[in-house]
């Protein structure tokens, strides 16, 4: 986990991929802060009450009290995430958890302008 | 949806017209009536964001039937090599606003982000209150779902428009209706997996 501090320095933080680093930079940039997979949450545990199955929002916004989950163009790994966003809901319906689509996120960044990032650069 | 004028320059890049002239200024009309309304004695600043906003706040200003000061605000724009990494602003208010009623004009609220900086700028000077007045609003992408959007002209879909001061690299702002784009820009950065 990391997390951003609008009031000073703030540790590194090692995304997982460059469109997450990506998405801290444009909540940096609006003063918005942030903390990078803070929290886990339980979706399924064995017999044993071992947790077999969790799910880990990219980021959590603090002030809007909201967790955003940036997720691929790979339509396989859209509907396991999808699941698991349902699930979440199910089991902590006081979460607010948010879904980035990768076509929405690519639409934002064009917005902007952004230029290309090679996947070589991620992470 | 009406088709497109074909006058227009820039027509030949637009898919389709979303909102005409006649139903952009029928709405502005109507949120000037309610914003008269609103407002009636109180002593209004309307506040919009350079450059998108002008036109939307030159005809909603000029279909009210209170008074109120006009100010401007302009910010950087978020690029991928932000020199400070964080907004600044370019253009300040001239007007003092501590105790006088703020409303944000907004051309389009699309994630909320440029909006809740401006918000939290504006609340520093200790206003009598802050709302926003946005002509568009997109809730598709909406990151800050808070924003206190008091009057709303249209509600749209997920769709990149242009006109009526929205522009795509500074291009369309002139045309006075609000179209979309025949090919939505994307960015080729690569996502995670």
């Amino acid at each position: 986990m990391g997390h951003n501090n609008i009031n000073g320095p703030r540790p590194p933080v090692r995304f997982a991929h460059a469109s997450e680093r990506e998405f801290a930079k444009l909540l940096d940039f609006y003063v918005i802060r942030w903390e990078y997979e803070p929290r886990s949450f339980p979706l399924e545990r064995d017999a044993e009450g071992r947790v077999v199955e969790s799910f880990s929002p990219d980021f959590y916004l603090p002030d809007l009290d909201l967790y955003i989950e940036l997720t691929t163009l790979k339509q396989n790994l859209v509907t396991r995430k999808n699941r698991k966003v349902r699930r979440v809901r199910e089991l902590y319906p006081g979460v607010r958890l948010m879904i980035l689509y990768a076509r929405d996120f690519r639409k934002l960044l064009a917005k902007y302008d952004i230029p290309a990032i090679s996947s070589s650069e991620a992470g | 949806m009406s088709s497109l004028p074909v006058t227009r320059p820039a027509a030949g890049e637009l898919k389709e017209v979303l909102l005409s002239e006649e139903q952009v200024r029928a709405r502005v009309a109507e949120l000037a009536a309610d914003i008269s309304r609103d407002y009636t004695g109180r002593d209004l600043v309307l506040v919009t964001v350079l450059k998108g906003g002008i036109f939307f706040l030159a005809d909603l200003s000029r279909a009210l039937t209170i008074p109120a000061a006009l100010d401007f605000m302009a910010i950087t724009s978020y690029t991928a090599d932000s020199p400070s990494g964080v907004a600044r602003l370019l253009k300040d208010l001239d007007e003092e606003i501590t105790g006088r009623h703020v409303l944000l004009v907004e051309d389009i609220i699309d994630t909320g982000l440029t909006a809740a900086y401006l918000l939290r700028v504006l609340h520093t000077r200790n206003p009598a209150s802050v709302a926003i007045c946005t002509l568009l609003d997109k809730t598709a992408r909406r990151i800050v779902p808070t924003l206190p959007i008091r009057y709303r002209g249209f509600e749209i879909p997920d769709a990149f428009v242009v006109g009526y001061g929205l522009d795509f690299r500074q291009q369309y702002r002139h045309l006075p209706y609000i179209a979309v784009l025949k090919e939505e820009p994307e960015t080729s950065l690569s996502l995670p997996g």
